[in-house]
């Protein structure tokens, strides 16, 4: 191994504590940033009493953004969120489109036209014993 | 007469082939004229602009219809903004189409791109603090986009708008980048940019023995110039401000519902994305959406470095025949870029 001179050891040193601080500031800097302030969002939606979906009635919800259905086998929750990027759905005569990127889905909600690929979410359902209905998106 | 301070920041004499219009066709220029503009007038859009999710929208309103002069003020805020992606693409383009971007000059080529990237950024933060019912859809689909990245994506969308959903958070992030976290970069790399094109031997032009003209102008020559070329874009800005309004739209109500429902009205993304758009419809967003757009960005970028070095009679002049593959390049990225557009545009 060669020597080092005094001189070019110290360079060096204090090179690599100038790096070393930088990336470690950069680093406390990027997670600062990387903080999420807002509130978690809302996962869990009250539709009120089941008795005001008849059977065979489809629902929309728009603050969810879902598709409530009643059938025989009983009730459905259908996202409305695209499975693409994420714009919500607009109803149309043989499904849902999605305005943003030309999607298209049937009224079961799987994929009639790209991009999008995979179908709509069916979220969790549950009815209470006084048979309120409740919508989970996660 | 002892130069003033503008005459300062100039040489005192330029080669003459340097400072003509049909060569630099004034782009750089009206480029910083332009972002002079952008500070004063969004410096003064700051004292009434409210970047809350209850008041953004409004708060424009007020600036655009009760402000003495607001409306004017916005719509020259815009379209400085609209026309310096123009004319920066027209900037970039004319270096590469005249082999100026050879070497010494490959480093400012990089410089001058990432100037065009924040530009667009800085474009499209701006349209996103409007927070009307339009914004809704590009600022989600944006930011879902960015979620597509694998490993980091998460990251990066938390530093964009700091988490949660898209349209009914985020405003403060996008307010704080526009005015702070891209402005300064714009500033230090565009100061740094201007000082490389002197330290590079000022715009690019044959070397002293290949020029068929050896005539200097003197700094005063050259200021006039530009304060001719700052009148004539000027007069054009007014122009357009007064008579052509900055897009607005209603304020959405802040409940999800309402948002989506407004939102879904307009789903076409700004101008300058509508080609990003247009690929999104075709698949895979991460594919579509940020490796070709970046693959793309990376492509331009690396033209000095990768194509045969210009002759040195060529720098400078006209679509030379030594930089042929460069021009081939950037003439096919431009015109798939354009091509897209219309496309988004027509459906």
């Amino acid at each position: 191994m060669t020597q080092i001179s005094r001189r070019d050891f110290l360079k060096l040193t204090r090179n690599g504590i100038l790096y070393l601080s930088g990336l470690l500031a950069t680093g406390g800097l990027l997670r600062f940033l990387s903080y999420a302030p807002t509130a978690e969002q809302k996962t869990e939606f009250d539709l009120g009493s089941a008795d005001q979906y008849p059977l065979g009635s489809r629902t929309s919800i728009p603050e969810i953004p879902a598709l409530l259905i009643h059938a025989e086998s009983g009730f459905t929750a259908l996202s409305l969120t695209c499975t693409h990027l994420g714009c919500t759905l607009e109803p149309n005569e043989t499904g849902f489109a999605c305005p943003c990127h030309n999607s298209a889905f049937d009224s079961d909600g799987n994929v009639t036209h790209g991009p999008a690929v995979k179908p709509l979410q069916v979220l969790r359902i549950e009815i209470t014993d006084d048979r309120n209905i409740k919508v989970f998106t996660a | 007469m002892r130069p003033s301070f503008f005459h300062h920041l100039h040489p005192p004499t330029i080669p003459a082939d340097q400072a003509r219009w049909r060569h630099t066709l004034g782009a750089g220029g009206t480029a910083v004229f332009l972002m002079l503009i952008l500070g004063v007038t969004g410096i003064l859009e700051m004292f009434y602009y409210i970047p809350t999710p209850e008041e953004a929208a409004l708060s424009v309103q007020t600036i655009t219809y009760h402000v003495p002069f607001g409306g004017f003020i916005r719509n020259l805020h815009y379209w400085s903004a609209q026309i310096l992606l123009i004319v920066s693409a027209i900037h970039l383009l004319r270096v590469v189409f005249t082999a100026a971007y050879s070497h010494p000059r490959r480093f400012n080529y990089l410089l001058g791109l990432a100037l065009f990237v924040l530009s667009i950024l800085l474009d499209f933060t701006g349209y996103i603090l409007r927070w009307d019912v339009d914004i809704c859809y590009p600022l989600l689909t944006g930011t879902n986009l960015i979620k597509t990245i694998p490993f980091i994506g998460d990251f990066f969308h938390r530093l964009a708008i700091g988490g949660g959903e898209a349209c009914s958070t985020g405003l403060l992030r996008m307010y704080v980048w526009h005015i702070f976290g891209l402005t300064l970069p714009i500033i230090i790399l565009g100061i740094w940019h201007a000082f490389r094109v002197r330290r590079d031997g000022g715009i690019a032009v044959p070397p002293p023995q290949a020029r068929t003209d050896n005539a200097r102008i003197s700094r005063n020559e050259l200021v006039r110039r530009e304060v001719l070329a700052m009148f004539i874009v000027g007069i054009a800005l007014i122009l357009l401000s007064s008579s052509v309004p900055a897009p607005i739209a209603p304020a959405m109500d802040s409940t999800p519902a309402a948002i989506r429902e407004a939102a879904s009205q307009s789903a076409k993304a700004p101008w300058f994305f509508l080609w990003v758009q247009q690929m999104l419809k075709w698949g895979d967003p991460f594919i579509f959406g940020i490796v070709i757009p970046f693959g793309i960005l990376i492509l331009v970028a690396i033209i000095p470095y990768i194509f045969p070095k210009p002759a040195d009679s060529d720098i400078g002049t006209w679509f030379p025949k030594s930089n042929r593959l460069a021009q081939i390049t950037m003439g096919l990225v431009s015109l798939i870029v354009i091509l897209l557009t219309l496309l988004a545009n027509a459906n």
